[in-house]
């Protein structure tokens, strides 16, 4: 059974992918369905716009919602990882994808193009207030993704700036 | 000419109740009203009618009233102060006057001091104004001992240790600072009272302001009470009167040197002149809260920029401006904006203001006592909405710890501004506020209803800050007087 077959009996009887209690809480305290995080998946399957581990044991799949990023990091046989940031990725910070002048290989690969993702600054903006964060890039210049640390970060960002309106 | 609302107000000669309506001319907003014995009297509100209806509708307050009120309605507002059963809302922050006397003749003040100690209240009475203050206001409750000067009396110390025996939360001191800056023992007495933050005037950052004023230099006084309060860990609020022909013309400098003391400097708390007390009559001098925030905006070359400032959780959308910043590399990066719309309430307006004087504004050292006495109110509604300090530093039951939250790879040289943006927030942000308190010109009894910042007397009632200041063009004090 491919990894779409067993998320998509998610929530459903004989499901045979796994869920840690502490992820489902995790989901359920942000308010994220199951069968949200199984749509974004069968999206990134289905188009190839995803990230795969350089060992080719996980994957990471984004979905954009209106106040909401939502990322999902899953196995073959697990849902490992579901992390979200409300802040807008705007771009590469300095606008284009200029030669670095560090290691700048991440340990994902775009799985489309084959091609290695980039550790790069990107642009993000919440509530008025626009600042770099490490994303990781593909080589195309317009897909990115952040690691579930960077987005802990963001998060934290986002209620202090949340806080000042309290 | 176009009306915008109907208005109660004050004839400035009398003091009697009259109407009075609040206009658009040539894109500024005027009020005008008509006593039948003393004529019309037109005041200008705010030289731009786009940012007073900007104020307006980003401001969105719950509120609630008192816990009880200590006085019938009789003759009807403004002149059942006590708080009367109409009056709409709880006390933020209450007053407690401990002596007219003062060690400064200052060209402005509303105070009306005079040097004869034996009209100080006694112990006993100020317990009483203590003990209503308990009484009256919701839990926590927060005061300012003021005056005249309240260092003049030797016994500050066990007054604001019988306000913490009374149960009082939150103790802040109004003052000028000579007596602390040159009395190192008498300050280390009432920080070991438990005192929770100093509220200092600070007109200034050159001696030539403070000499127009009081005819003293006292710079070095003031930078003197910031180093004491730093060492003792009390947080510092500066006080600015702002008019427009004495400092305004050095805001940006004020905030410069205030972002520069920071975190002992938790905020600076901008209070354009209004007319009362000794006050000069010719008006010369007054400022809108407008110009003072087009004047921050200019002198701090756009950093801080007049939409930065949204409406103070106050009582009325006119009443004061905040902006809140962080401060980075000697600059500033405003996390506040006007465009953002109203906050949504989550509690009411005094909740919110008391949360703000006592989180925003004491010392950091004292954040951390008071998480037993403050940590009910601080994390009232939700755990996010702690102090910035406590959000980042402790790491909430909303977020893991700072050390839990930095990028995964050690040795990264990407960027990480957020991360560094939540550092900041730890230690280096302040609050810049500005206050437009109400003169008998500018009088809406709107505003005095719903407002939060009460004068206690020393017969224990309640009078609204700007009530009990409020004088007519002749010097007649509405309430001051009266309430002695």
């Amino acid at each position: 059974m491919s990894i779409i077959d067993k998320l998509k009996n998610l929530g459903g009887k004989g499901m045979d992918v796994k869920i840690s209690a502490e992820l489902e809480n995790l989901m359920k305290d942000k308010g994220i369905k199951k069968e949200e995080v199984q749509e974004i998946i069968n999206k990134a399957e289905s188009s190839g716009n995803k990230l795969k581990s350089t060992d080719g044991e996980l994957c990471i799949a984004k979905g954009e919602f209106e106040n909401l990023t939502v990322y999902a990091m899953y196995s073959a046989s697990e849902l490992k990882d579901v992390y979200t940031h409300k802040m807008k990725i705007l771009g590469l910070t300095g606008g284009e994808l200029a030669d670095a002048d560090y290691d700048d290989e991440s340990d994902w690969v775009c799985a489309k193009t084959g091609e290695p993702a980039l550790e790069r600054n990107v642009d993000m903006n919440y509530m008025g207030v626009t600042r770099p964060g490490p994303g990781i890039v593909c080589p195309n210049g317009s897909d990115f993704y952040v690691s579930p640390g960077v987005a802990k970060t963001l998060t934290t960002a986002e209620s202090v700036l949340e806080e000042k309106r309290a | 000419m176009e009306t915008l609302k109907t208005v109660k107000s004050l004839c400035p000669e009398c003091l009697e109740k009259i109407e009075g309506i609040k206009y658009v001319e040539d894109g500024k907003v005027y009020l005008k009203k008509e006593c039948n014995i003393h004529g019309s009297f037109t005041t200008l509100i705010s030289r731009d009618v786009e940012h007073y209806i900007q104020m307006e509708e980003c401001f969105d307050v719950d509120r609630a009233k008192a816990r009880e009120p200590l006085t019938d309605t009789v003759h009807g507002c403004p002149f059942d102060c006590g708080l009367c059963p109409s009056h709409k809302q709880d006390t933020c922050l209450a007053v407690v006057e401990i002596t007219d006397r003062c060690n400064m003749k200052c060209t402005y003040c509303f105070a009306n001091s005079s040097m004869d100690a034996s009209l100080d209240p006694d112990m006993d009475t100020i317990r009483t104004m203590f003990e209503t203050v308990k009484k009256c206001q919701n839990e926590p409750t927060c005061i300012q001992i003021s005056g005249g000067e309240p260092t003049l009396r030797d016994d500050l110390p066990e007054i604001i240790s019988m306000g913490k025996q009374v149960g009082i939360t939150h103790i802040e001191l109004n003052t000028n600072g000579v007596r602390i800056a040159g009395d190192q023992d008498y300050f280390d007495r009432i920080a070991s009272a438990g005192l929770d933050a100093i509220y200092l005037g600070f007109d200034g950052v050159s001696d030539d302001v403070y000499l127009q004023r009081t005819g003293r230099k006292l710079f070095d006084v003031k930078k003197e009470v910031i180093n004491k309060c730093e060492k003792a860990g009390i947080g510092v609020v500066l006080v600015p009167l702002v008019a427009g022909n004495y400092n305004l013309h050095e805001v940006g400098r004020i905030i410069d040197f205030a972002a520069s003391r920071v975190p002992t400097v938790r905020g600076v708390h901008f209070q354009p002149v209004f007319y009362s007390g000794r006050s000069p009559d010719d008006m010369e001098g007054k400022v809108t809260i407008l110009d003072l925030l087009e004047e921050i905006e200019k002198q701090t070359s756009g950093q801080l920029k007049v939409t930065n400032f949204t409406p103070s959780l106050m009582p009325h959308a006119h009443c004061g401006a905040t902006c809140l910043t962080l401060i980075e590399n000697d600059g500033y990066l405003p996390l506040t904006n006007i465009s953002l719309g109203a906050a949504k309430s989550a509690s009411d307006v005094a909740s919110k203001t008391k949360k703000s004087i006592m989180g925003r504004w004491k010392g950091l050292e004292k954040d951390k006592e008071a998480k037993s006495s403050c940590g009910d109110l601080l994390v009232k509604s939700s755990c996010c909405e702690k102090p910035l300090s406590d959000l980042t530093v402790k790491g909430s039951c909303c977020e893991k710890p700072l050390t839990d939250v930095l990028p995964e790879k050690s040795g990264s040289k990407l960027a990480n501004g957020w991360a560094d943006f939540i550092e900041m927030s730890k230690n280096t942000y302040l609050t810049i506020s500005a206050m437009a308190f109400q003169d008998v010109w500018s009088y809406e009894q709107d505003r005095i209803e719903n407002c939060c910042i009460h004068v206690v007397t020393q017969d224990g009632r309640f009078i609204p800050f700007c009530n009990y200041n409020m004088t007519s063009c002749n010097g007649q004090f509405m309430y001051r007087t009266a309430a002695e």
